[in-house]
């Protein structure tokens, strides 16, 4: 019974007490709260806060008892697993080859597009990634392992 | 008179061809990521956030500003042509303007008339914007440490508590963005805090990756349940620019409520915390009390004239505050104020004095920005549908690529993506248990300002509360934060009171 109540809905809440408790600890006891000469330490805003979360979190906790529980779908969290695996083989491939090789399994293989479309959108992303940030802002995307040991 | 004579300096500024091409780049751009279903302004701002890199500040100030407000155009597309608003302040578009393009056939003519009293509005927004955002900064100079902080406090109260159905959940985010705000430096003596050992965290959470995590990662993960949906017929019939006109007789009919919400929409936008929906949800609601040659709600033209325009001079009229006080009247507004510090505008009462330029040309670049964008959107109307048949299924990993480079870009390290990520994820689950995150970037951008005015009004004070209440403009405030504190309760208390007296009977 108690555990169909737990759910993203009673965690968020409890996550927010506790955060609220770290900050406000964290603020008076290690960077102070008020000193008679100076006044205000750095701590003072940060305690002051997270007290009033920690407050009004124990309050969203109590209200999520009566709330609807919100499922999420898992995939949902595929976009999340993809931009893990982007970070992973951005080390190894670099960036560029990570996100089209994401590009074109999420377009291709997991959505089964049309070839027609998977050219269409790389090409579109092609121009925005590489033409816009690559070429026109210079952002200098990493080149991972394989490309630093070829060259 | 002097205001014209600055606004005119600030047209010669706009007026280079590289600021033309690039108000006209970013009205584009704003227009296209506004009408894309379930992205809205504030995401599209956002995302569109680290294009401005490559400019210099006068001119990446400018591009923002058309940004932006393009972005207010293009929401009403996907809220009349699919009944999914753009963003939040479409949603009283879609009550007309989607019957008035299925029920009657008609959405070239609801697209025009939308587009029209956009502009309108927008008008009538940015001129009042030019002589009322000085005299709003000269007021601004009499703000104190103790009166910036009671007006901050109302604006960040106000967001929490109006924006979503809980205020307790606005609250709770507007807490967190100030928290996670505070980590990095200590804005008044610049020693280290709450960096937890890392490194990265000594220069605190980079704003454009938090940003970009928390409305745009989330929206993607949001859009893998609409993935599936399929797109309306009535954007597959074609429509040509002259198929879309409306006659003289229906400009007719939409001027006088779009002249109204505008006048209406501006004075909600100045209002801190209200915005662009609060002034659509209010010129809507004005219509009703005026005569309207159809019932609203049927796909009557005033409707959607009433808050289209409002919605628009609401946008405009929140720069006032947004440029002369440095408060943002919504989550867009705040995304914005973030993205004018990144490039060293700092707003307040001294912005007009001390950056005429800045000003002035920002406020150019939104009457320029207001007849380009009006201009192609009329003239890209047909291909503007087609963008709306975009599968979501393509946008999903399009979006998430964006999101990568967009958060790299800003930090050139995985840092910023990395951000990006995990502010994403909280976005996600936040706005899926009902909590709006606007409250929280608001408090993000806000909370440096609001730490160094509170201490420094404590510091003067001795420590003493009484400081906050002797001047009569703070104290106006704080009975005003009362007010607002006190409202929902208030409302609330008398809900179960109604409750229990119908449950006896």
């Amino acid at each position: 019974m108690f555990k169909e109540k737990i759910g993203t809905k009673t965690i968020l809440p409890l996550g927010t007490t506790i955060l609220g408790i770290i900050f406000s600890v964290i603020g008076f006891f290690k960077y102070g709260f008020w000193d008679e000469n100076i006044g205000t330490l750095p701590g003072f805003f940060p305690t002051i806060i997270g007290l009033l979360l920690t407050g009004i979190s124990i309050l969203a906790l109590f209200q999520s008892i009566n709330d609807e529980k919100n499922s999420s779908r898992k995939e949902n969290w595929y976009p999340v697993l993809a931009v893990i695996l982007i970070i992973i083989g951005n080390f190894i491939f670099g960036m560029y080859i990570s996100l089209f090789a994401f590009l074109i399994y999420w377009v291709r293989f997991y959505e089964k597009c049309s070839w027609k479309e998977t050219i269409v959108i790389f090409t579109i992303m092609f121009v925005i990634v590489v033409g816009a940030f690559g070429a026109w802002l210079n952002i200098n995307f990493p080149k991972g392992l394989i490309y630093n040991l070829l060259f | 008179m002097q205001n014209l004579e600055l606004l005119f300096t600030g047209f010669v500024t706009v007026f280079s061809v590289q600021n033309v091409l690039v108000t006209m780049l970013g009205a584009v751009l704003g227009l296209l990521i506004g009408a894309m279903p379930g992205i809205g302004s504030l995401a599209g701002v956002a995302l569109l956030l680290p294009l401005t890199y490559k400019f210099n500040p006068t001119t990446a100030i400018i591009m923002l500003g058309a940004l932006y407000y393009s972005n207010m155009y293009g929401g009403s597309f996907s809220a009349i042509l699919l009944n999914i608003p753009g963003d939040s302040p479409a949603v009283m578009t879609a009550i007309d303007g989607y019957p008035m393009a299925t029920k009657r056939k008609r959405p070239g003519q609801a697209l025009y008339t939308s587009n029209i009293s956009s502009f309108t509005g927008g008008l009538i927004g940015i001129c009042i914007l030019t002589f009322m955002g000085p005299a709003l900064a000269e007021l601004g100079l009499k703000f104190g440490p103790a009166e910036m902080t009671s007006l901050l406090l109302v604006a960040m109260t106000s967001i929490g508590w109006l924006v979503g159905s809980n205020p307790t959940k606005g609250v709770v985010l507007t807490a967190v963005g100030i928290l996670i705000a505070s980590m990095g430096m200590d804005t008044l003596t610049g020693s280290p805090r709450f960096d937890f050992g890392s490194m990265y965290l000594l220069g605190g959470v980079p704003f454009i990756p938090f940003v970009i995590g928390t409305v745009g990662f989330a929206q993607v993960m949001k859009l893998v349940d609409e993935k599936d949906k399929k797109s309306n017929n009535i954007i597959n019939e074609k429509l040509t620019i002259k198929g879309s006109m409306i006659s003289l007789h229906e400009l007719k009919r939409l001027l006088p409520p779009a002249i109204r919400s505008g006048f209406l929409g501006t004075f909600v936008g100045v209002l801190p915390g209200a915005g662009a929906t609060t002034g659509a949800f209010l010129g809507y609601a004005t219509q009703k009390a005026f005569k309207s040659e159809e019932p609203l709600g049927t796909g009557a033209i005033e409707g959607i004239a009433a808050c289209e325009s409002a919605n628009n001079a609401a946008a405009a009229g929140s720069f006032a505050p947004l440029l002369a006080l440095g408060i943002p009247g919504s989550g867009t507004g705040a995304v914005l104020l973030g993205g004018l510090m990144m490039w060293g505008l700092n707003p307040g009462p001294l912005l007009f004095t001390n950056q005429p330029e800045f000003c002035w040309s920002l406020i150019a670049s939104l009457f320029l920005a207001n007849i380009i964008t009006l201009f192609i959107a009329l003239g890209i109307i047909p291909f503007l549908v087609r963008i709306l048949t975009v599968p979501i299924k393509l946008m999903i990993p399009a979006i998430t690529m964006v999101c990568i480079v967009g958060s790299y870009s800003s930090t050139n390290s995985l840092y910023g993506v990395v951000v990006m990520l995990i502010s994403g994820v909280f976005g996600f689950l936040f706005e899926k248990n009902g909590y709006s995150t606007a409250p929280m970037l608001l408090s993000f951008v806000l909370a440096p300002l609001l730490e160094s005015n509170m201490r420094k009004a404590f510091i003067i004070s001795h420590g003493s509360l009484d400081f906050f209440v002797k001047s009569p403009i703070s104290l106006v405030l704080v009975i005003l934060l009362i007010l607002i504190i006190s409202t929902p309760i208030i409302r609330g208390s008398l809900k179960i009171v109604k409750n229990k007296k119908q449950n006896k009977k």
